[in-house]
């Protein structure tokens, strides 16, 4: 039984309605949504979603023959507590996968406690070098994020010094670190580069020295709050006409926040906008809002992350024939499946999947390129 | 120093006093360490999505933004500040679960999601030699009026001198015929109602979400801590020195720096100059 | 010391029997809400006791976890390990000493400022932990690494986090029996009376601000081993605002109550974390009504529903032992001012005073309202700091020092309002005060040291008109002031100072009781050979009693001679009969 609710009402009845469905489950699997914290944001989507995959899944026979079930845990809390919140459904609900759409900090929590017993499937976002046994990786790496891209802007915005901007931690370092590589090999230069405290809320002084720079564009690795607020001062600055601009976590929920007028030449590169016009992506829209009403949380490329690692699960059990670890490993390597993102492809337990790249220009996000079958750098052995 | 860094610390000194005003009355005079205090600041940013969520005309923001605010810190000064007065720490403790509340209802209300606000000016002016946001100078030299006629007010006003002496001698205060209920909870409101019009004002410039507050809050009370409690003119050099800090070796060095240097200087502030950098005593 | 036992084997008995109840798993929640309630407990202690809050104990707790993080990382092997938390928890400790004593020094409140540096310094440590990945791993955390000693942390670890907990519980209940326990408490009680009683508050603050570092120093330490993770949250504001909160849900005066809170909360949010969507609505709500109702948390309801049923026994008598001589102090030599100004602000309090006493007798002050009287006993005593000139006593400048090396120049001093430790009873009080220019170090951690009394403190008690009983365990604060005018002259002379500075000893005091009181004064000092300097208001008692009359007015000294001719003195009577000139 999903006894969870989500915080927003109009999605609950549908979500206890979908939980009855589910009754005769025979498999549960634990489901890491960050409900509370900076992530918050992302909890109702992620939940949303990974509903609809398990519906998914169940009308599609569920994993090797039985349904499955899931069992969701607050993990937007710091990495201790969101152990103990996943130990839970493991160890006292009986769990036998997991699927978790959280940060990085809480990941290696994860891996620690899990100790390769169980299957868990990691879907943001993220910086890249996780290769946990029993660990498989939906999100989007650094390099699938920018390899393709960064020519690509190169190409169509004649753009050749950047500046590279980002939240001082991990994540940020370790993107910029590849992208340093790609925008030499495009014939680039990095005119300057940043990081700046979680804590910090004003960027006039970064704005002014991008301006100085003379930079024709910025890689942002800004998370959540920080980017809304580094944007809009960016285009109050009047400096989204001396440069593009390209996101690597900027979705839906962010650009709401930064708002119509200040989003001009905003790119951001993504597995997933809620605005992919394929037959695939279209079909999941439509029964997300089917499903949650037309106020449900925005669709956006972290909280769909969830239905993709679900997904993933479903597949790669089905292959291996078990939920077991080390069959799924042995398995692991070129399995296939079809998602709202397109083809993906299991390759060093990352996913190789679609990258679009999309120009926030208007407030709303629109599809200018896509690039098929991109694969991680991550090569993580079997 | 470039025309844009001192037009950066113009605004990033005037935006702060204005945050910290509100915390001036309300910790400063009170005595109550408010930990909600970037809660106001937040709710008053909300203000401009309340009247276009009511398809209500622009110009009802800032009665909407005062009324909001007004309403929800009396509220709470009835129910929870009010046994909390000559309660320092019990008053830190409590405003933490205040702000938690109200992070939450705001939650409840409007979602997690950012909200995004225009500013009522666009556009760049060019002013010193440097192209600056317009909105931004007419903010900036709205603050500073609006401090100058504080600074008139509060010069000739009682006010003031009431407060004070109702905070040293709450019963001789009452004695001599102060209504200290009425005047703690009027000065209580409208300390809040200048953080909420501070939100005001900020947010077509900033991200606006439940959780903002805290960016607020901590900087408010450093510039206090540095300019000290007793008056305005401390208000303005500690916003000065922690904004000043701040931006200018942001400017020079990075934020990490700028950041570790303001919690540093308000370490040293509260360790060898604990009533600020006005007072002559250690 | 079965008031010290029961609670504690209980305790043991409760924390074994989880696993054997609940399963493994269970128990490891249960060990984590412990490290946390373990560091509360330290928390506790210092808020509880000695009135300071600290906002940042996660400093301690964090940089313990990370260095028992890269020190099992290392895989050096148990003893290195154990050595090296030894040495970090030694470090801890000399580090948060002086820390809080020297913040605290020449202060005698602990206003906001040490709790905004405490906040401050945890977001610089929260920063740093973050930036510096090199070491720290960043973000992300360092991990990988096994246990203290490879225990399980799902089995056998939990056994450490219950002997951790066990030990500093039975710690802290043994020093609650303590008498340093009594001068922790009368640092919140009245700081300044335990300074003019000749204890160094900044080094007391200090030494419990060190205890409870190292408390959640050894927390961070177990929880870096019970987690195998450590990110900078572990190291953050978030954490220390929780821990305080943990402690001021359970309850920051008793020893359990830091514990309980952790348990119950960090159970009730797992619970309800995922099946209540306002469960933090629900916790903002609970932890303000526990503010403003219950200061004293949950413990505090448990124990009044404990004594409803079981109340407290009261009344326990003890035996006196003779307490051990005072400290010798040679400063039977006269007091002198000369020239000395104190100004604060723009007022000029004292405008160049300059006297000699006798070495020896009493000595009033009077003077109208005004005249820098209590501003002049309180330069002496170093309350106040004076701007120009100085005071000695014999050969000794004793102005600009700290007022709690006051009691050891041999000045004892009783102020206008009486200030004794309000919410202790009488009994502890004079405890206190039998401590004072007596006790060393260890004599703090002896229990005898509560039976000391002093031969002329104990014939002060028998005095058939002295109001004081010890059998009373009412807080003092309930006392009529005369009582209190008494407790506090008692706990005065207890050190027996050479030198005794009594403000308006008489106020507020029957006809009988001011009888008494004077006659107190004068066997004290004719039994003790020394000096005593009285203000007083009251010319019948000045009268009375003194041997020399200092008149001030304005700040100055107007006349300073025997009664008789100060008495005649044309300037004196103008002040006297027409006010203020």
């Amino acid at each position: 039984m999903l006894k969870s609710t989500t915080k927003l009402l109009a999605g609950a009845a549908t979500v206890l309605a979908l939980g009855t469905v589910s009754a005769a489950a025979d498999i549960k699997i634990g489901v890491l949504v960050p409900d509370s914290g900076p992530a918050g944001l992302f909890g109702p989507s992620t939940r949303n979603s990974a509903t609809l995959a398990a519906e998914t899944i169940n009308a599609s026979g569920g994993i090797n023959g039985e349904q499955i079930e899931l069992v969701f845990a607050d993990v937007g809390v710091p990495p201790a507590e969101a152990a103990q919140a996943a130990l839970r459904l493991w160890k006292g609900e009986g769990a036998q996968a997991f699927v978790g759409m959280h940060d990085s900090a809480v990941r290696e929590a994860l891996i620690g406690r899990f100790n390769g017993q169980i299957p868990y499937v990691y879907t943001p976002v993220y910086e890249g070098n996780s290769c946990a046994t029993g660990l498989y990786v939906t999100g989007e790496t650094p390099s699938q994020q920018l390899a393709p891209v960064i020519p690509h802007l190169t190409e169509s915005e004649g753009v050749s010094k950047w500046y590279l901007i980002g939240h001082d931690y991990n994540w940020p370092r370790d993107t910029n670190a590849l992208a340093k590589t790609y925008i030499a090999d495009a014939g680039g230069e990095v005119v300057g580069e940043e990081y700046v405290p979680f804590t910090v809320s004003e960027f006039d002084s970064s704005l002014q020295r991008i301006k100085e720079s003379g930079a024709d564009a910025v890689l942002i690795t800004l998370v959540g709050g920080g980017s809304v607020g580094f944007n809009v001062s960016f285009a109050g600055f009047g400096l989204d006409e001396q440069a593009i601009r390209l996101g690597t976590l900027i979705e839906e929920n962010t650009l709401a926040g930064i708002g119509a007028d200040n989003a001009d030449r905003l790119y951001s590169s993504s597995g997933y906008f809620a605005s992919i016009e394929s037959e695939a992506a279209a079909s999941f829209a439509a029964d997300f809002s089917a499903a949650f009403g037309a106020d449900a949380p925005a669709l956006n490329g972290l909280g769909q992350s969830a239905y993709e690692g679900l997904m993933l699960l479903a597949a790669l059990a089905n292959k291996a024939g078990s939920l077991d670890v080390d069959a799924m490993d042995a398995a692991a390597e070129g399995t296939t499946w079809s998602t709202p993102r397109g083809d993906n492809t299991l390759t060093g337990r990352h996913m190789a999947q679609t990258i679009y790249l999309a120009d926030g220009s208007g407030g709303a996000f629109n599809i200018v390129a896509s690039f098929g079958n991109v694969a991680s750098s991550e090569a993580c052995a079997n | 120093m470039s025309s844009v860094l001192f037009l950066n610390l113009a605004w990033q000194i005037s935006t702060l006093a204005l945050v910290a005003l509100g915390l001036a009355i309300v910790f400063g005079k009170l005595q109550i360490m408010n930990m909600a205090h970037g809660e106001f600041v937040m709710i008053g940013a909300y203000a401009p999505v309340i009247t276009s969520s009511m398809g209500l005309p622009g110009w009802l923001q800032v009665p909407m933004c005062l009324l909001t605010v007004a309403l929800v810190a009396f509220a709470l000064e009835r129910t929870i500040i009010r046994h909390l007065y000559g309660r320092m720490f019990d008053s830190l403790l409590a405003t933490w679960g205040i702000a938690i509340l109200l992070r939450e209802a705001v939650e409840l209300i409007f979602g997690r999601g950012y909200q995004s606000v225009s500013p009522p000016i666009g556009g760049t002016l060019s002013i010193l030699g440097a192209d600056y946001p317009a909105y931004r100078i007419v903010v900036i030299i709205g603050i500073i009026v609006g401090f100058a006629a504080l600074y008139w007010w509060n010069t000739r006003s009682k006010v003031a001198t009431r407060i004070k002496a109702m905070v040293g001698n709450p019963d001789l205060a009452e004695a001599i015929g102060i209504n200290t209920a009425r005047l703690s909870a009027g000065a209580f409101i409208f300390g809040c109602c200048t953080a909420g019009l501070a939100g005001l004002i900020l947010a077509p410039t900033i991200r606006i979400e439940p959780m903002m507050g805290l960016d607020y809050l901590i900087r408010s009370f450093f510039a206090l801590v540095v300019g000290g409690l007793g008056n305005l003119e401390g208000l303005g050099i500690g916003a000065g020195i922690i904004a000043g800090t701040q931006s200018v070796l942001g400017a020079v060095a990075n934020q990490t720096y700028g950041y570790l240097a303001v919690l540093t200087l308000s370490i040293l502030f509260l360790w060898l100059k604990p009533d600020g950098i006005r007072s002559s005593s250690r | 010391m079965v008031y010290v036992l029961l609670p504690v084997s209980l305790l043991l008995a409760v924390l074994l029997l989880i696993p054997e109840l609940f399963g493994d798993f269970v128990a490891y929640q249960i060990g984590l809400y412990l490290i946390y309630g373990v560091a509360a407990q330290g928390i506790g202690y210092l808020w509880g006791k000695t009135g300071v809050l600290p906002l940042g104990q996660a400093l301690f707790f964090g940089f313990a976890a990370y260095v028992t993080a890269i020190t099992l990382r290392a895989e050096s092997g148990l003893i290195i390990d154990l050595a090296l938390a030894t040495a970090v928890l030694a470090a801890i400790s000399v580090f948060s000493f002086l820390l809080a004593a020297l913040i605290f020094r020449g202060r005698n409140e602990s206003g906001p400022y040490f709790s905004l540096i405490t906040l401050a310094l945890v977001m610089i440590a929260e920063q740093v932990a973050g930036t510096m990945t090199n070491l720290t791993g960043g973000f992300n955390g360092m991990s990988g690494f096994d246990s203290l000693g490879n225990l399980d942390p799902f089995g056998s670890f939990y056994y450490v986090i219950v002997a951790a907990t066990v030990v500093v519980s039975l710690l802290l209940y043994v020093l609650n029996k303590l008498p340093v326990n009594l001068i922790a408490k009368a640092v919140a009680d009245n700081e300044p009376r335990l300074q003019l009683l000749g204890f160094p508050t900044h080094v007391v603050k200090g030494a419990v601000f060190a205890f409870s570092a190292v408390i959640a120093a050894l927390s961070g330490g177990l929880f870096a081993s019970h987690q195998g993770i450590v990110t900078p949250t572990s190291m953050g504001f978030g954490l220390s605002a929780e821990m305080v909160i943990l402690t001021a849900v359970g309850g920051r005066f008793h020893v359990l109550g830091p514990l309980i809170g952790a348990v119950i909360v960090g159970w009730a949010s797992a619970e309800l974390r995922d099946s209540f969507p306002y469960w933090e609505l629900l916790m903002a709500a609970a932890f303000i009504l526990v503010v403003l109702k219950a200061p004293g948390g949950i413990a505090e309801l448990l124990e009044s529903g404990y004594r409803r049923i079981r109340p407290a026994k009261i009344g326990k008598s003890f035996e006196a032992i003779a307490a051990p001589t005072t400290k010798v102090v040679d400063s039977d030599a006269p007091l002198r001012f000369d020239d000395v100004h104190l100004q604060i602000g723009v007022v000029r309090i004292l405008n160049g005073v300059s006297f000699e006493t006798p070495p020896t007798g009493i000595v009033s002050v009077i003077g109208p309202n005004g005249a820098g009287k209590t501003s002049a006993l309180n330069t002496i005593t170093g309350n106040l700091r004076i701007t120009d000139g100085s005071i000695a006593l014999g050969k000794r400048r004793i102005d600009s020092r700290p007022p709690y090396k006051a009691l050891h120049s041999g000045i004892g001093r009783k102020l206008q309002v009486p200030s004794v430790f309000f919410s202790m009873n009488v009994s502890e009080n004079l405890s206190i005060a039998m401590m004072a220019n007596r006790a060393r170090l260890i004599d703090l951690f002896r229990p005898s040291t509560y039976q000391w009394r002093s031969k002329s403190l104990s014939d002060l008690l028998e005095h058939s008109s002295v109001p004081l009983q010890e059998e009373l365990v009412e807080p003092v604060e309930h006392l009529p002031q005369g009582h209190r005018q008494f407790l506090e002259y008692a706990m005065t002379i207890a050190a027996e100072p050479q030198v005794l500075l009594l403000d308006e000893p008489c106020a507020g005091l029957s006809p009988d009781e001011t009888a008494l009181m004077t006659n107190l004064v004068r066997e004290y000092q004719a039994e003790t050979g020394g000096l005593v300097i009285v203000i007083e208001h009251d010319i019948s008692i000045v009268e009375a009693i003194s041997d020399k009359v200092l008149v001030m007015h304005l700040g100055q000294v107007l006349a300073f001679d025997t009664f008789e001719t100060v008495r005649s003195n044309p300037e004196v009577q103008a002040v006297y009969s027409g006010g203020t000139k």
